[in-house]
């Protein structure tokens, strides 16, 4: 009957006993061979992995680009701000007195197509509407100018068609954007 | 200790290897790799992984000669790098996931029985056949700490694991192999440890 440690330590004669060379490996020529078909494979893989990355920050660019792109043409604000990035033609600028700018903005107007594009059924009837509340507001304010109107009431109305024109540029300017896009 | 550790390499052939000289090269891999592979295969058991590993260490093993130092025995410089190797692929999520998804397979102990020349003693066949039955860390553990003279504290840092650990790793895979190594019919029916 063998105690714990007389066993253990036959045990440890015993695996100090297996051959300690018990199998052949492949020769050098083979151990050169995988080793370039390792390398070979490693370096494919740094190549996908550079691929992969630049592929991934070529796609963040044209993201961060498309993203600046369709932020930098500003509409036309209310008072007038020129468009950047209009090709038909620009959205007339900020200058001069409210007159002026009004007539700037329908002359900028008037030089766009009369009918907005029917695509845009949305915008065509914002348009519509916009034109024939000018269109209304300037029959008033032809007719409170022939009864000798107060002045402050044809001072609201001015503004209120001003910021009615206002508005009508800023629906056609984006309309005008939209049918750029290709 | 292994005998990969009283390999002997001259000088003037590791100085040549350093330099990338192919003749030298291939002159410490006929030296170095039979008992490296052997360690490998004891290591981890199956053949096809122990060749994987063995290009591994082989290829590292060059990689990094020219920073041979010769503080200690070139062998024992490669068996480093060789145990390193495998546990770190014992160490390795995928290893441990599939140790515990995959039964232990039996058909490994004859395989590895293969590594016995013909000729040595029945025990040794069956010594050899009863450590391809236990699990790869049990395995592991029980060469290390016998045959190439790690301490348990030197294993527990290897597997990043603690003492007990290799303690418990150590006790279950004696008991399973004296198990092995009782007469025929005494021998219990194989339970993984």
């Amino acid at each position: 009957m063998h105690t714990d440690l007389e066993s253990q330590a036959g045990l440890r004669r015993l695996l100090r006993a297996l051959p300690e060379v018990a199998q052949q490996p492949y020769g050098f020529h083979e151990f050169e061979r995988r080793a370039l078909e390792r390398e070979r494979v490693a370096r494919d893989a740094r190549g996908s992995t550079r691929l992969l990355a630049a592929a991934i920050v070529a796609v963040a660019v044209i993201a961060v680009l498309w993203r600046l792109t369709a932020l930098t043409p500003e509409p036309p604000s209310a008072r007038g701000v020129a468009p950047t990035a209009v090709k038909p033609e620009p959205a007339p600028a900020e200058r001069g007195t409210d007159g002026d700018r009004i007539l700037d903005q329908e002359r900028w107007l008037a030089s766009l197509p009369r009918e907005p594009a029917v695509v845009h059924v949305g915008t065509r009837a914002a348009v519509m509407g916009l034109q024939d509340r000018i269109a209304q507001l300037d029959d008033l304010l032809s007719s409170e100018r022939d009864a000798q109107a107060q002045p402050a009431r044809l001072q609201a109305l001015q503004q209120e068609r001003a910021r009615l024109v206002g508005t009508l540029v800023r629906v056609r300017y984006a309309e005008t954007l939209a049918d750029n896009v290709p | 200790m292994s005998r990969l550790v009283d390999i002997v390499v001259p000088r003037d052939v590791l100085a040549l290897a350093c330099e990338g000289n192919r003749a030298a090269r291939q002159s410490i891999y006929s030296a170095v790799a039979p008992a490296t592979l052997t360690l490998i295969r004891r290591l981890v058991g199956e053949r096809a992984l122990s060749e994987d590993l063995f290009q591994d260490t082989m290829m590292l093993f060059f990689e990094r000669l020219p920073q041979f130092r010769g503080e200690a025995p070139l062998g024992a410089w490669l068996r480093q790098i060789a145990i390193s190797r495998c546990l770190m692929y014992l160490r390795s999520p995928w290893q441990r996931a599939r140790m515990c998804l995959e039964p232990v397979d039996f058909g490994v102990a004859a395989e590895v029985a293969a590594l016995v020349t013909p000729g040595f003693s029945a025990d040794l066949i069956d010594l050899e056949r009863a450590l391809a039955s236990l699990a790869p860390t049990a395995r592991a553990v029980v060469w290390m700490y016998e045959v190439e003279g790690y301490s348990h504290q030197e294993i527990a840092r290897e597997f990043g694991r603690s003492v007990s650990f290799s303690k418990s790793q150590l006790a279950r895979a004696h008991a399973r192999l004296r198990a092995w190594l009782e007469p025929q019919d005494e021998r219990p029916s194989c339970t993984l440890i």
